[in-house]
């Protein structure tokens, strides 16, 4: 191990992690690694600094567990990036949109709205999205993310200023995406997708601190809310397919050993390395555009049922997180200013008061962090500290 | 769709039977009523939306392709620059003109059936597709007599595994809540049957959408849930009216109590059954419902068109007929390019819609000079419907379709919850079965299209106890 692995849990978590860890000790014969092995191997890669963090919900996934943040010193020339460390569905993400809608407001007209959601939002296995676009179109939002939704009229400009990095990746480069990424693109953009995303309206149960939740635009209990949980679907899953078996084949030149396959990575500034940021910032981009267009859309389908305009409804983005991404930041490690490039996949950035990067209405609570319930459960808004700052490298869980 | 792309030329809708459109504003007010308002005239509404759109509710006489022109039943000739014919299928009856001999194709003849179930008190249905698995579950009140010609049910979707775990809930007579299934909602123009034009009324109508029996109440003269029977492996003999089964002096048996015993049945019956083993039931009227055939024939008459084995217009991956400047799409066509490894053609409405849509593009590409890729949508098999209360999900070659025997498959099932199968080829995923609500549908999707070689996980992939959901996230 280069660095040590942080386990965060509390005493119920140790159990459960502990037990599986004995379980994995008799029996090592499943391909499924426990999570925590999984945190462990990580912090044998190259390059690696402070820890391998794993956040409170890690649990197993491909190479890196989900819930893992693993950060990487950009100076050192072996350092590596690993698709694996990003996951599948590039830029997971969840975007909170408020209304000035209580609960009264919509208690008669749920179906109504329900339904209305359901015929504007493209949702399920093999649904078409209904942005038409070509592959020129695609290479522009590709390579333009939330800038281009504000051109073509889908996102109010003020959406960029509430989202992780304005809702655009400045290093994405639509000509390191591969033409069948392109395809499953072009078919699903705008659409939720199945499994665990949704797009879910919610009511405000809780106000634990009433000074930030102002900042965010949330004043009272029973508030209406709309929680978009999606990612970069197809597109993203085959960027990252294409890396692994890309990354799997050069690894040898490179003189990289890994300890588990599912590992593959190459240096950062690699050629291979560089083509595959490229094509993560374009399907960062993607996913963007995705939860913009179904922010639109939502908006639409709010303003057919009430009657009024989504701005008279007050239908601003709160804020918009990522929690399957890789990130060049700058952190304190062992007294010094360094340029990391953070994978956080499960994980989501935590930034506190002040820093530069959080949007100017966040500045005194810190950066929003929305944590997505499960559909049906309850989700919960955070705020950034900066002892994830310390501790975690500005990370939490998912 | 061209409309959009060519605002300055005309396009011509020729339709026999009003424009469908989706449904909005629904309200359901109770269980079984449902209200909606339909806000949009749709014939109108396109056309007002996109004036080069005109509507000609009439039915076609004849196809020259030749001279590029339509001539319609109302006597008029339409000139046409690029043709795409979407007239779909139609129901393949077991006998034609029989008055209690009913096929389910379109709203009115689902509106006509509902209305004949509440006055029954027993039906059969022939059949074993889409159709009849729908029906069979929805149908309250009535007892059904399903035959069907195959061993297990839904043949055209399951294996007997599937089969086996749906058939248990036939069996069951407890009601069941409803499971949501939200979608947009289709239907027709409300015009009443009687201001149309008349002469092939009978014959024509817009295909079911998905959900068509979701406005429907469909309940027989009965007061309990579910009361089926499956026949199997057998076929209709004949099909005879109340009098000339009298003069037969033939027996024939009342609803099966259980397996073993028959009896005869006293009661005299509108119509009789005799199927191929030997059987013979009395019924209310029935249900036929045993696949489509594409309605190709009123365009054949003077033109050479390629015909596919199923009797379809055969189309390239461009949706180009053998005939110059006429496309076709949807339940009409026979899909005849390299068709990827993981799709094929089902005459389904998914697929039908995305044909119309994909056509579209190419007859625009055409018009333009440009190239154009085939639509992703034709790389991978996927259709999401309901049986028996279950939510279902078959993905790319979900039974193995065309891959011989080269192939494994792998299986976790929770009797009355999940039904997880899924097709490996070289350690590949190359289809799937999901029954129930198992939230595996994207995983999978992503997993067959990314072409992940999947064998250092074995048989572990199924797991109950990993969340592969997340695990591929």
């Amino acid at each position: 191990m280069n660095v040590e692995g942080h386990v965060y849990v509390n005493d119920n978590l140790r159990t459960l992690i502990y037990e599986e860890i004995n379980a994995y000790k008799t029996n090592k014969s499943s391909t499924f690694l426990p999570a925590v092995v999984q945190i462990a191997n990580v912090s044998t890669l190259p390059g690696i600094v402070k820890a391998s963090i794993a956040l409170p919900d890690v649990h197993a996934g491909y190479g890196f567990a989900i819930g893992n943040v693993a950060a990487f010193d950009m100076s050192n020339e072996k350092a590596v990036v690993s698709p694996g460390g990003v996951g599948f569905d590039i830029n997971c993400g969840v975007r909170l949109l408020r209304t000035n809608l209580f609960y009264d407001d919509i208690k008669n007209k749920q179906e109504e709205l329900a339904q209305l959601m359901f015929n504007h939002i493209p949702v399920g296995v093999g649904s078409q999205g209904v942005i038409i676009c070509n592959q020129e179109y695609l290479d522009d939002a590709l390579c333009s993310g939330m800038d281009w939704c504000v051109k073509e009229g889908y996102s109010w400009v003020e959406d960029k200023a509430n989202c992780e990095d304005n809702g655009r990746s400045l290093y994405a480069d639509s000509n390191c995406v591969s033409i069948r990424a392109k395809k499953r693109g072009i078919t699903q953009m705008g659409t939720l997708g199945a499994g665990n995303h949704y797009a879910e309206i919610q009511i405000v149960d809780e106000i634990y601190d009433k000074k930030s939740a102002k900042l965010m635009g949330i004043e009272k209990k029973n508030q209406v809310c709309v929680m978009i949980h999606s990612g970069s679907r197809g597109l993203g899953h085959q960027i990252a397919t294409d890396a692994l078996i890309d990354m799997e084949k050069s690894m040898k030149k490179y003189k990289i050993n890994v300890i588990d396959k599912q590992l593959a990575c190459t240096p950062i500034h690699s050629k291979e390395g560089q083509n595959y940021l490229k094509a993560m910032g374009a399907a960062c981009n993607f996913a963007w555009i995705n939860r913009s267009s179904m922010t639109f859309l939502a908006r639409q389908a709010f303003s057919k049922c009430f009657n009024q305009s989504p701005d008279d409804l007050d239908m601003h983005v709160i804020y918009d997180v990522s929690h399957n991404i890789a990130k060049i930041e700058d952190h304190i490690v062992n007294g010094k200013l360094k340029k990391l490039l953070v994978h956080r996949k499960g994980s989501t950035r935590a930034f506190p008061p002040f820093h530069p990067l959080i949007p100017l209405d966040y500045q005194y609570c810190g950066q929003p962090i929305l944590i997505g319930g499960t559909m049906g459960t309850y989700s919960y808004v955070l705020t950034g500290t900066e002892k994830a700052m310390d501790v975690s490298i500005g990370s939490t869980c998912h | 769709m061209l409309a959009t792309h060519f605002p300055s030329e005309d396009v011509l809708l020729v339709t026999a039977s009003p424009v469908v459109k989706a449904v909005t504003n629904f309200k359901q007010i109770s269980k079984i009523l449902e209200e909606f308002d339909v806000e949009e005239q749709s014939s109108t509404m396109l056309e007002k939306r996109f004036p080069n759109i005109k509507v000609i509710e009439s039915g076609v006489k004849q196809l020259k392709s030749e001279e590029h022109c339509i001539v319609t039943e109302d006597g008029n000739q339409h000139v046409y620059k690029k043709l795409c014919l979407c007239a779909g299928a139609k129901p393949k009856l077991i006998c034609e003109g029989n008055p209690y001999v009913l096929g389910i194709r379109d709203t009115d003849s689902a509106q006509e059936f509902q209305k004949q179930l509440t006055k029954a008190k027993r039906i059969m249905i022939i059949g074993n597709g889409g159709i009849a698995l729908e029906l069979v579950y929805e149908i309250k009140g009535c007892e059904v007599i399903w035959a069907i010609k195959d061993k297990a049910i839904g043949n055209t979707f399951f294996d007997a595994g599937a089969a086996e775990f749906l058939t248990s809930k036939l069996i069951a007579e407890k009601p069941e809540a409803k499971i949501a299934q939200k979608r947009t909602r289709y239907t027709t123009e409300g015009r009443k049957k009687e201001a149309r034009s008349k002469s092939k009324a009978d014959n024509v109508g817009s295909a079911l959408g998905p959900d068509w029996h979701e406005g429907l109440n469909l309940k027989g003269t009965k007061e309990f849930s579910h009361k089926i029977h499956l026949e199997t492996m057998c076929e209709v003999k004949k099909i005879y009216l109340q009098d000339e089964f009298r003069i037969l002096k033939k027996k024939s048996f009342t609803f099966p109590r259980d397996p073993k015993s028959v009896t005869t049945d006293t009661e005299m019956w509108p119509v009789y059954v005799e199927l191929t083993n030997e059987k013979i039931y009395g019924c209310d009227f029935i249900v036929s419902a045993t696949g489509v055939t594409p309605n190709v024939e009123p365009f054949l008459h003077g033109n050479s068109f390629d015909l596919g084995e199923d009797g379809g217009l055969k189309v390239d991956d461009h949706m180009h007929t053998s005939l110059p400047d006429v496309y076709a799409a949807g339940d009409i066509c026979t899909a005849s390019w390299q068709l990827s490894p993981v799709w094929q053609q089902m005459r389904l409405w998914t697929q039908a819609r995305q044909m119309g849509w994909y056509a579209a593009k190419c007859m625009a590409a055409a018009s333009l000079g440009d190239s154009i890729d085939m639509d992703f949508s034709f790389e991978l098999f996927a259709h999401v419907t309901k049986f028996f209360n279950y939510k279902v999900v078959l993905l790319g070659k979900y039974n193995a379709q065309g891959l011989g025997s080269d192939h494994e498959l792998m299986l976790r099932c929770t009797k009355g919850q999940e039904y997880v199968k899924v097709v490996m080829q070289n350690g590949r995923m190359m289809g799937a079965v999901l029954i129930g609500e198992t939230d595996l549908e994207e995983t999978f999707e992503n997993l067959i299209l990314n072409q992940m070689n999947l064998s250092s996980y074995g048989e572990d992939l199924l797991d109950p106890n990993i969340d592969i959901e997340d695990y591929f996230d």
